[in-house]
């Protein structure tokens, strides 16, 4: 419901910054922006440990630092697990009465190579020990921050670095991994997909990520105007396109019941979106066709498990 | 910069700063339902009460609307003040039974029984919804209706908001999740203020994004051209 919500409700929020300005992500990415957001969404009394990134890269420059609030900076492959012992650890110190009884929200925060590649045995061993944790994943569908190599996060027929375009090959051969799909295969209580295009539905996700009592995931589509080849002023514009053309749909999984949050009468041809992006400018006819029937085939599938309940 | 000390911790505010705001910012938690950083302080729930003292003279007090002071000291873990706190969940659960943050909250102060008369209302009066709409939209759509135990916040005479321009800015804030919207089809609800309004659609790409009557507003408000809401936020180049 809250997607749509105009200027008003983003003023209520509040005005206090956690992630802090100044940091050195590039134009218009809204990597930056999303984690803002969950900062804001999330407020003071957090522990955030985060995987090597983008967002590792530009918020912590020595001797500056972007973070309001506790951080942690750990390796790629153990995000999840650093971010489980932290949990654990606040337990144990709360029950022994060395610190105070209060509610300390841990949070695990790693770009999409960090979670959907190498990070992804700490993060599905996390989630199947049911830790009362947050897993973030800020998605920009690639290594951006190394320059512009694949992941498994990449979707099909993008041209990265590690899998340009040329006369044999279209870009990237595989299809996205669907990583929302495999954390809600945990039987976890809470998985999400938001997008900073829809500050207010990502907000309110977050909150409920934090109110719930388990591990909670939540897959942000974060728009890399550098490795999309993209203008940097679109980035909210091509946040906006992802879910309306059904590449990224927003939806909830709680307890196995699956909510589409946002849903179209009628969806965007794919074109319109891959035609913003420097990325996907080699692609065919048939090629975005067969995108184009991929994307509908999921999309119907989603709004049967919407209708079904599961 | 204004120091001062809570629980034996000393904290800086700012000049003009509340107690709440400087106590959040220091990580103490202060239970609290009717504050929200957008509007006025408004003291209406109790619930961040605390024992302020100055110059040696104690005093209970709502920490939201109290400004900080030199030479003050706060205590919100107090005998006085947890007893305070307890018998205002109490009240606040027996007014509304069906809340579950309420309920919660209650258990978290150790309150098991709630001997008072259970009533069946779900608003709490904390009017942040009313004072949203008044401050930070400026639609004025809802008000406070009667006086004391006949309290409500009521559309005007208890009708529909004719001002309301469903931008959903009450249903955020509410703290106990009573306002709700509701969206179907080309209609945009928000169920308690019985307010229904027809929704725009894009031309392009035939999707709904805002209601008439809102974007009409802001077209007046904002002198802008006749066709400037004809496409949504996407659509638009």
């Amino acid at each position: 419901m809250m997607e749509n919500l105009n200027v008003f409700a983003v003023r209520t929020l509040t005005q206090k910054e956690y992630f802090a300005p100044g940091h050195r992500s590039c134009q218009g990415c809204a990597e930056a922006l999303a984690v803002r957001l969950v900062c804001k969404a999330l407020g003071r009394n957090i522990i955030i440990a985060a995987a090597t990134g983008c967002m590792e890269i530009v918020s912590s420059p020595l001797p500056f630092t972007s973070w309001r609030v506790p951080w942690f900076h750990c390796a790629f492959e153990n995000t999840a697990a650093v971010a489980s012992g932290i949990e654990v650890g606040l337990k144990v110190l709360m029950r022994k009465g060395r610190i105070p009884q209060k509610k300390i929200v841990t949070v695990g925060m790693a770009g999409d190579g960090g979670t959907a590649d190498i990070g992804l045995q700490a993060l599905s061993g996390a989630l199947e020990r049911g830790h009362d944790f947050i897993y973030v994943c800020t998605d920009n569908e690639a290594y951006m921050n190394t320059g512009i190599q694949r992941s498994s996060s990449t979707p099909f027929g993008a041209s990265t670095t590690t899998s340009p375009a040329g006369k044999t090959k279209m870009g990237q051969i595989t299809w996205k991994k669907n990583m929302a799909a495999i954390a809600a295969a945990h039987n976890i209580p809470y998985v999400a997909t938001a997008c900073p295009s829809y500050p207010m539905d990502l907000i309110q996700k977050v909150k409920k990520a934090a109110d719930i009592k388990g591990a909670a995931y939540l897959h942000i589509l974060s728009v890399c105007p550098t490795g999309w080849r993209s203008a940097p002023d679109l980035s909210i514009k091509l946040g906006r396109l992802a879910v309306e053309t059904g590449t990224f749909p927003l939806y909830e999984v709680e307890h196995g019941r699956y909510h589409l949050n946002i849903d179209f009468p009628k969806l965007k041809p794919i074109k319109e979106y891959m035609k913003l992006q420097g990325r996907f400018r080699h692609l065919t006819e048939e090629m975005i066709e067969e995108i184009q029937a991929r994307i509908n085939h999921d999309y119907e599938q989603l709004r049967e498990r919407d209708k079904r309940g599961f | 910069m204004i120091s001062f000390k809570i629980d034996g911790q000393s904290v800086e505010g700012k000049e003009g700063a509340h107690i709440l705001e400087v106590a959040l910012d220091a990580g103490i938690e202060i239970p609290h339902l009717c504050y929200n950083e957008s509007v006025k302080p408004y003291g209406a729930c109790r619930l961040c009460l605390v024992e302020v003292t100055k110059k040696g003279r104690s005093r209970m007090t709502t920490s939201c609307n109290y400004p900080v002071m030199e030479e003050i000291e706060v205590f919100t873990q107090s005998e006085k003040v947890l007893r305070a706190r307890r018998m205002i969940i109490e009240l606040l659960v027996s007014m509304c039974p069906g809340d579950k943050l309420l309920q919660e909250m209650a258990a978290k102060m150790g309150v098991q029984e709630f001997r008072f008369k259970k009533e069946d209302k779900d608003c709490i009066l904390c009017g942040l919804c009313a004072r949203v709409c008044d401050e930070v939209v400026g639609a004025h759509a809802i008000q406070f209706a009667s006086r004391g135990d006949r309290r409500e916040m009521v559309p005007p005479f208890g009708g529909e908001a004719m001002d309301c321009i469903a931008c959903g800015a009450c249903v955020v804030v509410c703290p106990v999740d009573v306002v709700r919207m509701k969206e179907e089809g080309d209609e945009r609800t928000i169920i308690r203020w019985k307010h229904t309004l027809k929704m725009k659609s894009c031309k392009v790409c035939g999707n709904y994004f805002a209601p008439w009557f809102q974007l009409e507003k802001f077209r007046e408000k904002a002198k802008l051209p006749k066709d400037f809401y004809d496409v949504c936020y996407t659509c638009r180049s």
